[in-house]
Order: C-alpha cells, then sequence, then structure tokens
C-alpha cells in the first residue's frame, strides 16, 4: 500500500469516526468567522446605546477563539492518543516518526482546512442570520445587509492556522517523546482502582468547600464586608473553593459513594451495574480533571447567559419602573403641548397628575438592619418622596397610616424593610408617627424623584398639611399620560421624540428600547460565546466516551456471549451516560444558580424566569450530547458480538 | 437422552470474493450427561464449532437441536436467554470484564437469576475455595496472573450450576496441578449433577477425563475414541496414537 493509499484510508476512517469533532471545529470556525464579519461590519457602530457594537462584538470574538484553541488542541490530544497503536504499527512495519509526521500532518491539513473552508462558508450565510437576531433582539427594524468582508476572511485564517501549527507541534512532541512499547499501551489499565480512606477525606473536604463558598455567595452583598478589598477576598474565597471543591469532589466524593455503594453490593452486581458505576468507577480518577474543567465552563456559560439575559428580560419591566406612564413630565406645560400634539393627532390618552413633595422621613425603625450607624444616609431622616392616596386613585390610608410603594429590587437587597412598624414624618418640625402598612410593588412617580427609594403614600388630608408648609420650590408635580390605545405607542412616541422640552420629560418606549440595546447586544455575544462552550464541553465529554466505549468493547463481547441481550447492555450504557453528563451538568446548574442568586439584582428585577429559561435551554442541548454518547454505544453494542 | 444433536453444519467466514469454508459438514451428536472432548490441529476449526454450537456464533448451514429446541431457527434474544440461564463458558481467551473484580466476575451470571445473596456467597466461597481464588477475590484481572484469570473464567462458568459447559482450552494456562485441580471440578460436576460438558483441548492429559474424544481436521469430523471402561492412563494413550496420525501438535 502506497503513502498516499494510507492517507485516504485513513482519512475515511477517521470522518466517520470523528464526524462530530469535524462538526465540532466547523461549528466554531463558522461561529469565529460570522462573529468577525459582524465586527468589521458598518451597520453594527451605527446601534446607538451606552456599548459601541463592534467592541463588544469583538471582545466577544477574542474569548471565543481562546475556547476554539483550547478545545481544539485538547481533542488534538485525545485522538493522538487513541491512535498510538495505529502509529506503533506503522513504526513497527519499518515507517519512521518523520514519515509519520508528514502523514499525519498531511492527514490533518487536508482534514482541518477542508473543514475550514466549509465552515466559514456557512459562517457567511449564519452571519447575516446573526445580524437578523440581533436586530430583532435589540430591537431595530433594520434589513440586515452584509457582504463578505475580505478582511475577517484574512482573519480567519490567520488565527485558525495559528492554532493548527500549535496542534502539529503538539504531535510532534507526541511522536518525538513515545516508544513503539509505549504507544502500544496507551489504553488505560493500570488506574488506581482501590479506593482508600483517604478518598473520604478528600471528598469530604471537596463538598466542605462547595458548601462554604455557596454559603458565603448566599450573603455575598447583604453581609458587610469591611471594605471593597474585602468584597474581592470573598469572591475570589468562592470561586477557589467552588472549583478546588468541584474538583475533589470528583476525585474522591464520587469514587468513595460508589466504593460504598459497591461494597454493599458485596460482589453481588447486576448487569445495569456492571456497565454503569464499575465502568465509571473504573475511569473516574483520569477524569475528575476534566470534569471538572467542563462542570466549571458550564457554570460559567450558564451562569454569565442567565444574567444577561436577566437584564434583557427586565429591561422592559425595569423601563416601566423608571417610567411610571406611557410618557411622563415634571412640567405642566410641557406636558400641555405633549397632549396638544396627540390631539391634533387624534391619539386619545389619560392624564395623571400626581403632585410630590420630598419630606425627611424617619425609617429607622422599620429597616431591617441592626447596626444603621454605617449607613451613607441618615436613616431618622430620609428625603422620600411623598403622595397622597387620592392621587393614586385606588388606595385609601387612614390619616395615622402610611404606606410604602415602588421600592427597587437592587436597593432592597442592602437595604431590607421589615413587614410593619412604625414610620415618622416631619410636619410643622415635629415628627409626627404613622403606622407602617407595608410595602407595595406599584410605581406611580418616575425614578426622577425617588432614585429607587420607595414613596410614601398618605391620606389626602395629612398630605394637605405637609403641602401648605413645604416651600413652593420643593412641589414637585408627576404628570403621566397613559395612551387609551396601545397602538398607537409608536405614533406618540415619535411626536414625543420630534419635540423638544424644558424640564425632564420621559418615554416609556424609549426607555425600553435604550435598555433592550445595550442589554440585547450584551446578551447576544454572551450567548453566543455560551454556545460555543456548550458544543466544545459537550463534544469533549463525548470524545471522551468514545474512547471509553472503545476500550469497553471487549467487555460488551464478553456480556454478550454470556447472553446478556442488547437491551440489558443497553440499560446500563444509559445509566452511566445519564452519570456522566448529569453530574457535571448538575452540578454546573447548581453552581450558577448560587452565582447568579448572589449578585442578580444588579441585572435585572427579575430572577426565576430568565435564569430557568436559560438552565431549561442549556440542559436540553447538553442532553443531546449524552443521547449521541449513548447512540454510539448502541453501535458499539449491536457490533459487539 | 440427547441434549445437544447438530447435522451438516457448515461455516464460512468472509465475504462473497473470498469465501473460508471452516466447518465442512460436521455432524455431532452429544448425550445428557456427557463430557465431551474435542481435540484437533490449531486452525482446524474447533473454537468456530463451540461457537456455533453454543449459539453465540450462527451456522452457515446445517441444523442444530438443543434439548430439542432449535437452535438455529431460534431468535437471537432467544438465543441469550438461553445462553444466560443454562449455559457456562470457559473461553480461551478468559474473557473477564476489566472493570470487575474477580469475585465481581465470578457472580456475574447469578444476578440474572435472582439468586439470594446469602446463597449466592455460599456458592462462591465453596467454588473460590476449590479453585484457590480466595486470595484474589478483590483483585482486578489486570492484576493476576494467566493461570489465576482462567480458574476465575471457570468458576463463573460453573457458579450457576448450567446445564451445559462449553470450555476452550480451559487448561492452557495453567501449571500441571492447577489443570488436574479443574480438570477433576470438571469431572465431579458431570459426574455429580450431571452437567454435559464440552471441551476444547490440546492436552491429551486434559482430555482424558473426558468421557470421549472428537477429533476434527480441516473443519471435518476425523475420527473419535471412546473411553468405555479403559482405565485413564489407557485412555490417554489411545488419545495418544490417533493424535500422532492426525499430525496435530503433539505436547
Ligand atoms: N471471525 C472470523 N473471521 C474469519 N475467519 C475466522 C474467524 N474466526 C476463525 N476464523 C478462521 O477459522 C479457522 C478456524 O479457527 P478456530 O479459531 O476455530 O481454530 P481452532 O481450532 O480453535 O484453533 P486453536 O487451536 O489455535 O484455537 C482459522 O483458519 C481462522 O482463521
Ligand atoms: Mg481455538
Amino acid at each position: 500500500m502506497s503513502m498516499k493509499q494510507l492517507l485516504f484510508r485513513n482519512l475515511k476512517q477517521n470522518i466517520q469516526h470523528y464526524y462530530l469533532y469535524v462538526f465540532a471545529l466547523m461549528f466554531a470556525s463558522a461561529l469565529y468567522f460570522a462573529f468577525v464579519t459582524l465586527q468589521y461590519d458598518p451597520s453594527l457602530d451605527a446601534i446607538k446605546g451606552g456599548v459601541k457594537g463592534a467592541a463588544a462584538v469583538r471582545t466577544g470574538a477574542v474569548l471565543l477563539i481562546v475556547i476554539v484553541a483550547v478545545f481544539l488542541l485538547y481533542a488534538n490530544a485525545l485522538f493522538i492518543q487513541r491512535r498510538g497503536h495505529e502509529i506503533a504499527l506503522l513504526q513497527l512495519i519499518g515507517m519512521t516518526k518523520r514519515n509519520i509526521f508528514f502523514m499525519l500532518a498531511a492527514e490533518n491539513v487536508i482534514l482541518y482546512y477542508g473543514t475550514l473552508i466549509i465552515g466559514i462558508l456557512v459562517g457567511f450565510a449564519a452571519s447575516k442570520l446573526l445580524m437578523m437576531i440581533l436586530f430583532k433582539i435589540i430591537d431595530i427594524p433594520l434589513a440586515a445587509s452584509l457582504s463578505f468582508s475580505g478582511r475577517a476572511l484574512v482573519q480567519t485564517l490567520i488565527v485558525f492556522s495559528v492554532i493548527d501549527v500549535l496542534m502539529m507541534g503538539m504531535n510532534h512532541l507526541f511522536l518525538k517523546k513515545q516508544t513503539i512499547l509505549s504507544l502500544f499501551r496507551t489504553t488505560s489499565t493500570t488506574e488506581a482502582k482501590h479506593v482508600s480512606v483517604w478518598n473520604m477525606v478528600v471528598g469530604m473536604v471537596g463538598i466542605i468547600l462547595i458548601g462554604s463558598g455557596y454559603g458565603i455567595s448566599t450573603k455575598l452583598f447583604s453581609s458587610d464586608w469591611k471594605s471593597v478589598q474585602g468584597l474581592f477576598m470573598a469572591m475570589a474565597f468562592i470561586l477557589g473553593a467552588v472549583i478546588i471543591g468541584t474538583y475533589l469532589f470528583f476525585k474522591g466524593t464520587i469514587s468513595f459513594l460508589f466504593h460504598l455503594w459497591r461494597k454493599q453490593k458485596d460482589g453481588y452486581l447486576s448487569i445495569n451495574d456492571v456497565l454503569s458505576v464499575s465502568s465509571l468507577m473504573f475511569r473516574m480518577k483520569s477524569n475528575a480533571l476534566l470534569l471538572t474543567i467542563i462542570t466549571t465552563v458550564s457554570a460559567i456559560a450558564i451562569g454569565l447567559i442567565s444574567l444577561s439575559y436577566i437584564s434583557y428580560y427586565s429591561a422592559e419591566r425595569s423601563a416601566q419602573n423608571y417610567v411610571a406612564a406611557d410618557f411622563a413630565f415634571t412640567d405642566k406645560k410641557d406636558a400641555a403641548r405633549f397632549t396638544a400634539a396627540l390631539r391634533s393627532h387624534d391619539i386619545r390618552y389619560r392624564e395623571t397628575i400626581i403632585d410630590v413633595i420630598e419630606a425627611p422621613t424617619d425609617i429607622s425603625m422599620i429597616l431591617d438592619i441592626a447596626d444603621q450607624s454605617r449607613l451613607q444616609f441618615q436613616p431618622s431622616a430620609a428625603p422620600l418622596s411623598v403622595i397622597s392616596d387620592t392621587s393614586t386613585g385606588r388606595i385609601d390610608v387612614k390619616p395615622n397610616e402610611a404606606l410604602l410603594t415602588g421600592y427597587e429590587d437592587l436597593l432592597r437587597q442592602f437595604l431590607p424593610f421589615k413587614e410593619t412598624g412604625t414610620i415618622r414624618l416631619e410636619e410643622n418640625g415635629r415628627m409626627v408617627p404613622l403606622h407602617y402598612l407595608g410595602m407595595k410593588k406599584d410605581y406611580y412617580v418616575n425614578y426622577h424623584f425617588t432614585y429607587g427609594m420607595p414613596t410614601v403614600i398618605v391620606d389626602q388630608t395629612m398630605f394637605d398639611r405637609l403641602q401648605k408648609e413645604t416651600d413652593p420650590q420643593k412641589k414637585k408635580v408627576h404628570i403621566g399620560i397613559h395612551l387609551t390605545d396601545e397602538t398607537n405607542i409608536e405614533r406618540a412616541d415619535q411626536l414625543f421624540q420630534r419635540m423638544e422640552f424644558s424640564s425632564i420629560a420621559d418615554s416609556r418606549l424609549m426607555m425600553s428600547r435604550h435598555q433592550k440595546q445595550t442589554f440585547g447586544l450584551i446578551m447576544f455575544v454572551v450567548t453566543f460565546l455560551g454556545l460555543a462552550f456548550l458544543v466544545t464541553s459537550g463534544c469533549i465529554l463525548y470524545f471522551k466516551q468514545m474512547g471509553a466505549g472503545e476500550e469497553e468493547r471487549p467487555n460488551y463481547t464478553i456480556l454478550r456471549k454470556l447472553g446478556f441481550t442488547e437491551k440489558d447492555l443497553l440499560g446500563g450504557i444509559r445509566r452511566k451516560q445519564l452519570f456522566y453528563f448529569g453530574i457535571p451538568l448538575l452540578l454546573g446548574l447548581s453552581h450558577s444558580y448560587f452565582a447568579v442568586r448572589s449578585g442578580w439584582f444588579f441585572f435585572g428585577t427579575e430572577l426565576w424566569t430568565p435564569m430557568l429559561t436559560v438552565m431549561a435551554i442549556y440542559t436540553a442541548c447538553y442532553s443531546l450530547f449524552g443521547v449521541l454518547s449513548v447512540r454510539y454505544d448502541k453501535q458499539l453494542i449491536r457490533k459487539a458480538l | 437422552m440427547v441434549i445437544l444433536e447438530a447435522t451438516n453444519i457448515h461455516k464460512t467466514y468472509g465475504t462473497k470474493k473470498n469465501l473460508q469454508e471452516v466447518l465442512k459438514g460436521i455432524d455431532l451428536r452429544v448425550e445428557k450427561g456427557e463430557f465431551l472432548a474435542i481435540m484437533g490441529p490449531s486452525g482446524s476449526g474447533k473454537t468456530t464449532l463451540l461457537n456455533v454450537l453454543s449459539s453465540i456464533d450462527r451456522v452457515s448451514e446445517g441444523a442444530i437441536f438443543i434439548e430439542g429446541n432449535n437452535v438455529v431457527a431460534m431468535k437471537d434474544r432467544e438465543l441469550a436467554e438461553f445462553r444466560k440461564r443454562h449455559v457456562g463458558f470457559i473461553f480461551q481467551e478468559y474473557h473477564l470484564l476489566d472493570t470487575l473484580t474477580v469475585k465481581e466476575n465470578v457472580l456475574l451470571p447469578l444476578s440474572i437469576t435472582k439468586t439470594p445473596k446469602r446463597e449466592a456467597e455460599k456458592k462462591f466461597a465453596e467454588l473460590a475455595a476449590e479453585l484457590g481464588i480466595i486470595d484474589i477475590q478483590n483483585h482486578y484481572p489486570s492484576e493476576i496472573s494467566g493461570g489465576q484469570k482462567q480458574r476465575a473464567a471457570a468458576a463463573r462458568a460453573f457458579i450457576h450450576e448450567p446445564s451445559i459447559i462449553f470450555a476452550d482450552e480451559p487448561t492452557g494456562a495453567l501449571d500441571s496441578k492447577s489443570a488436574s485441580d479443574l480438570l477433576h471440578k470438571l469431572q465431579q460436576l458431570n459426574k455429580k449433577r450431571k452437567t454435559t460438558i464440552i471441551m476444547v483441548t490440546h492436552d491429551p492429559v486434559a482430555a482424558s477425563f473426558s468421557g470421549r474424544v472428537v477429533f476434527i481436521k480441516d473443519g471435518q469430523l476425523y475420527t473419535q475414541l471412546y473411553k468405555g471402561t479403559e482405565t485413564r492412563q489407557q485412555f490417554f494413550q489411545a488419545i495418544m496414537q490417533t493424535q500422532g496420525v492426525l499430525g496435530g501438535v503433539r505436547p
């Protein structure tokens, strides 16, 4: 057989074998190319808002390439090791290491660049789609138009070539280090399988570390660290504790639990146990690092996507909270001009006028904080906005009562309020105690008045007295315009934007758009990075399981000879893959849950819906790789006899 | 009573272009409770024959009846079920699972029959003592010698008290003492429990433990010897002679 024949035969086999690798490479190059194309596209900079579009995408591209590089190098290492046998045989029949290296290199170049080209084409097609998705997410009514970017092509080729060179270098090193004998022994048979008390200790430490990390994370922002430095120390500790804990968990806890379980069986295992637990234990130690990385990566991906989705998801809500009507004004003349414009365009509306006064309020008795001396403000005379119950149109409070409403979630984390108690309002230089009825969610006045702090609702008589003595300078008014028919909102907003106002005026739609653009772009970038994380980690687990399946193939043969059916074996295999894919996923989900919970309020107003959505989607996509693994093993089993 | 009856067994390997006929029409009849040895030169098709008889492999042509069941017509699932419950195997390559300890390997067939744990434990202790694998019961296959693996494999074949045992070179890796221990064990199972045993071997000493030796050559039945009333020594001599004529590998 000539070298060329050998090469093509290998190639054919490898494509069959590693179709997922080819797919992953294609996916990675496509994603990268799409990102770079977007980055060079001028229309992205047209996006208004806080973040520059191209900058965000560029950062994403850099991170993406790091992930891809690590993945490709790791996969390459797996594959070359898997082919140790073949390489040793080639050496035995007289090929030199040089020959083999060039053979591998030629094989690699064809496979790699072939895939890369296809990936780039797919990426070009996808970039338009991505652009459309992006525009949809950030609510810009623009048609996506993209041209093929030569710069993007060159950049993609260069970056991936560098990775390829690294891969070849790795193969070269691998060949140089190995002897024929050691190559024949590449399959691992001598993993330490006996479990000691040491495992238990290690496992316990792992669980304790994870637990303490979680514990601190739950009160990361509510408890008062002495300084910002302290806060960072706490964060670093959580990160370190959880990651190391995860590693020890895999290395010790899992092995130990399995060991206990197996010991209790005392040698008497069912076929399911044989194929799941024993098989997992057999490879657990060498897998510990990999599973830790996968867990961490999953946790990071889920966490980041969740947070960005929380921001995006909350954009509308927070716009609603910031602007307490479709349009809000602080000056009667401005409002009159705007309503005139509305009327001339036949847009019907309802107007609410709420008088607002700022009064020093004593909330020290209802603040749920023991030590109030370190607060940045005087809780006994906090400047809160006060409105009357009749002006809300639907609430009634008695003269000696007060209700609080519209408290921002972020602040609530730092300044929690009690359920009931007494607050005091200054009237005629005297503090009048009022019975505090609790906290409502509704927002009646704009953020400009409250800065996130709750608004006090008092009885009309009380309000009138307060207003009488207030300096006219401190009297403010909130004028809310509510459209009767929400479908007119676009037209009304256009009118609003065309007008100039002498005082602060807000449009809820504009605010919501602005928020969505900022967070939508971030979410877009983060989600695709997360997707890359997902695909690469899924692929790596799949490759690992392919290798393990290959190693276990003789076992499948034996079991089938002994009379176990394909169905018998498949049950065990399913359980094994459930563990193998499920444990890192569960742990990753749990990590990300605690991470998100510790700081989600910085990002938005809604935790559960967006987080659970992200988790569900991630789990579904990730499970796909588990299903693929089972399918692969199924084929192995079928062919085993 | 006939437990196994094979008629005109053919087995061919390979593709249409490159056919290799390994079994060329073998007829074999095994009585219940018989201890049968199969001998023949290397490559003559012994393992292949054992595989088709034990339903691990399918014949290309011919009929096989085991306890009146037409094996050739049976579905894979039924065959597997049959093997699981009624057949014991000792393979030429041991075939222990490398992920399990010796004890777990041996107890594996019992998990199917739902034998109570105490009983399983008792059976294991007994067998392990007889086959000398107690000290290594918690070792993994990669940690024990070839002979130890073979004994473990034998224990696995015996533990669920199958009605028929197929053994391929069960003594190939054993020293003469261990070999004769194992053969005595086989003989004892055969006599006490009336277990049918079909054993492939190269070793005339091993073959002399059986009641009948079938010689195959080039995929065909060459001849057979019955022990009858002869002593083992006499039987051994007869086997040696036939083997000489057959031109097999002399031990
Ligand atoms: N799966 C297979 N595919 C193709 N040919 C096979 C296969 N199995 C066995 N053979 C061929 O069948 C012939 C008989 O093989 P078999 O293993 O039955 O011999 P054997 O008598 O058991 O030899 P030994 O004493 O060395 O174990 C050999 O020539 C072998 O090459
Ligand atoms: Mg053989």
